[in-house]
């Protein structure tokens, strides 16, 4: 994939770029989320 | 480093004159502790995100780990997905939320205070503190080293002066600008950072002819492996070494895995989620952490990979043959000095002037406060907490720079993986139990944190080769480098002794559940 003929290394790249995007999902995401006073506990 | 001095110089200063802006406008803005030691509570999400990730991110990760992608190949990467997965998503989300809620009900100012506070233990705060004042000093002195070395190789000045000219600015705005001015001057150096990398990135593809000619190019270069190499387990640059081989235990256990989640209980890291006023905050930083991390690991170990197909197609070697006098430190700056446009150049070492003083000013500031509040002031002294902690930080700047001038050059990388390991093997269980029960045993945390900090320290001075070698402790009493044999030497000791640690804390749960209905009988009785 991508010119890389190891999965073991592609797979790395892969998820190195899924847990880029999951940060940016759950930021957008809990944009608002956590205000002081609001919180749940935790 | 041959390139344009004058006009290196000319950035180099207009860059220096606002960070000591930022930096006097930290002052301006400390107007007591809280400030000085936790940057008011109330630091603006972006700022925490790029201060987060230029502290952690040093230049001995973007030259010295960049070095070894292009020595050992792509598998590197792995050490970027932990990054980003274990040190900014869980470390944020998970540890993040938590020590930042914990922290500001105990009113706790630094990750020693907030450990000493969540068990109730002086203590805890004690020992925390003082792993920091023992072992940060020889982390901090690796990063002085390589800020001195880049500086003096890009601007020929002496090595002595530019050590001390580093530090001395520096410290100038930590001691009296506290953590608002490191986390203000940090977030401009983030910045900077993103963007040398970002080109970086651009212009090494756009140089080998496009993403997926360049790894092509890099897989199709297998059988070019140095045979010491190949006898290692490396298989090549686009591929991961043979399972279990030695080089396959020191990318997995020491860069990986060591340096990876040894990040999850840096003192220095973990204050800043407490320097944010809500979790809303630390929300909208991972959205931020994440890209920023990726840009700058997974650059620095993809381009460190593909310099082999540049120095190949250019020189006709492979890029260990090209660097300088074997030095793997040196094949990211040789690679851009003879592939970048000058301009380019400039802002590149920009950007690693930028990540050394961002990690260091870091360094200094929870130096300074673990020894001034948490070490030296559990010894008796009360009342204002700044005064001292202010003289406690030029005490170990001076600690440092001292050991700069006598530890050895090379040690930079190595010093990086030897501090993460041993915050991780000593806190990281003790740290995770506080966050996350609601009685935390003292028994079990106090049981944890002494059996990691001593298994690190027996598996690194008589067992890992690398470094009981070096120590020569293992060679003066049992005559050997290391007393046991492959592969156990090449296992990194946070592989050891974080499990341990962790098995410690549980057993030591066990134990304190066991004695308190005895407690309690023998009450009612």
């Amino acid at each position: 994939m991508f010119g890389i003929p190891d999965p073991a290394i592609w797979v790395g790249y892969l998820l190195a770029l899924g847990f880029t995007l999951a940060c940016l999902v759950y930021g957008l995401l809990n944009w608002n989320n956590g205000v002081e006073g609001e919180e749940d506990g935790g | 480093m041959a390139v344009d001095t004058g006009l290196f110089v000319v950035i180099t200063l207009v860059y220096l004159v606002i960070v000591i802006g930022l930096g006097y406008l930290g002052y301006r803005r400390t107007k007591g502790d809280d400030d000085y030691m936790v940057a008011g509570r109330k630091i603006h999400p972006v700022v925490l995100a790029l201060s987060y990730g230029a502290t952690f991110i040093s230049t001995s990760a973007i030259i010295g780990f960049g070095g070894v992608a292009a020595q050992l190949g792509m598998g590197m990467i792995w050490l970027t997905v932990l990054n980003i997965g274990l040190g900014i998503f869980i470390a944020f989300v998970v540890f993040g939320k938590r020590t930042r809620k914990i922290g500001s009900k105990l009113r706790a100012v630094t990750f020693p205070d907030l450990m000493g506070k969540c068990y109730g233990s002086p203590f805890m705060q004690y020992a925390a503190g003082l792993v920091i004042v023992l072992g940060m000093p020889l982390y901090t002195a690796a990063i002085l080293i390589g800020g001195a070395q880049f500086i003096t190789s890009t601007l020929q000045i002496p090595y002595n002066t530019s050590l001390i000219a580093f530090a001395a600015i520096v410290a100038l705005y930590v001691v009296l600008g506290g953590l608002i001015a490191v986390m203000y001057t940090d977030a401009l150096q983030g910045a900077i950072m993103f963007v040398g990398m970002t080109i970086l990135l651009v212009l090494t593809y756009i140089q080998l002819g496009g993403v997926i000619e360049a790894h092509n190019a890099l897989a199709a270069m297998s059988d070019l492996v140095p045979q010491a190499l190949a006898a290692g387990g490396m298989t090549g640059w686009a591929s991961m070494p043979a399972l279990g081989s030695s080089i396959w235990l020191t990318m997995v256990t020491t860069l990986v895995l060591g340096v990876g989640i040894g990040v999850l209980a840096q003192p220095q890291l973990v204050v800043r989620f407490m320097t944010v006023r809500d979790s809303r905050a630390l929300n909208r930083a991972v959205l931020v952490g994440g890209p920023f991390i990726l840009m700058m690991t997974g650059v620095a170990f993809t381009v460190g990979a593909l310099t082999n197909v540049y120095f190949y197609r250019t020189k006709g070697m492979i890029a260990l043959a090209a660097a300088t006098e074997g030095n793997v430190d040196t094949i990211i700056p040789n690679f851009i000095n003879a592939s970048m446009p000058d301009l380019f150049v400039v802002i590149f070492m920009l950007a690693l002037l930028a990540a050394a003083m961002s990690t260091l000013s870091s360094l200094f500031h929870v130096m300074g406060t673990s020894l001034g509040f948490d070490v030296m002031r559990r010894a008796g002294s009360k009342g204002a907490m700044m005064r001292p902690i202010q003289v406690a930080t030029v005490a170990m700047i001076v600690v440092s720079v001292i050991l700069a001038f006598v530890m050895p050059g090379s040690i930079i990388a190595r010093a990086t993986a030897m501090f993460m390991g041993l915050c991780a093997s000593a806190f990281l269980p003790a740290y995770a139990h506080a966050m996350y029960s609601s009685k935390p045993s003292l028994l079990a945390a106090k049981l944890s944190l002494v059996a990691g900090a001593v298994t690190w320290f027996l598996w690194t001075a008589f067992v890992h080769v690398k470094e009981s070698a070096a120590l020569g402790l293992s060679n003066l009493i049992f005559g050997v480098p290391a007393i046991l044999p492959a592969p156990w030497q090449d296992v990194d000791p946070l592989v050891i002794a974080l499990p341990l640690s962790l098995v410690v804390l549980l057993a030591g749960l066990a134990l304190d559940r066991h004695r308190a209905p005895l407690e309690e009988s023998a009450g009612a009785a």
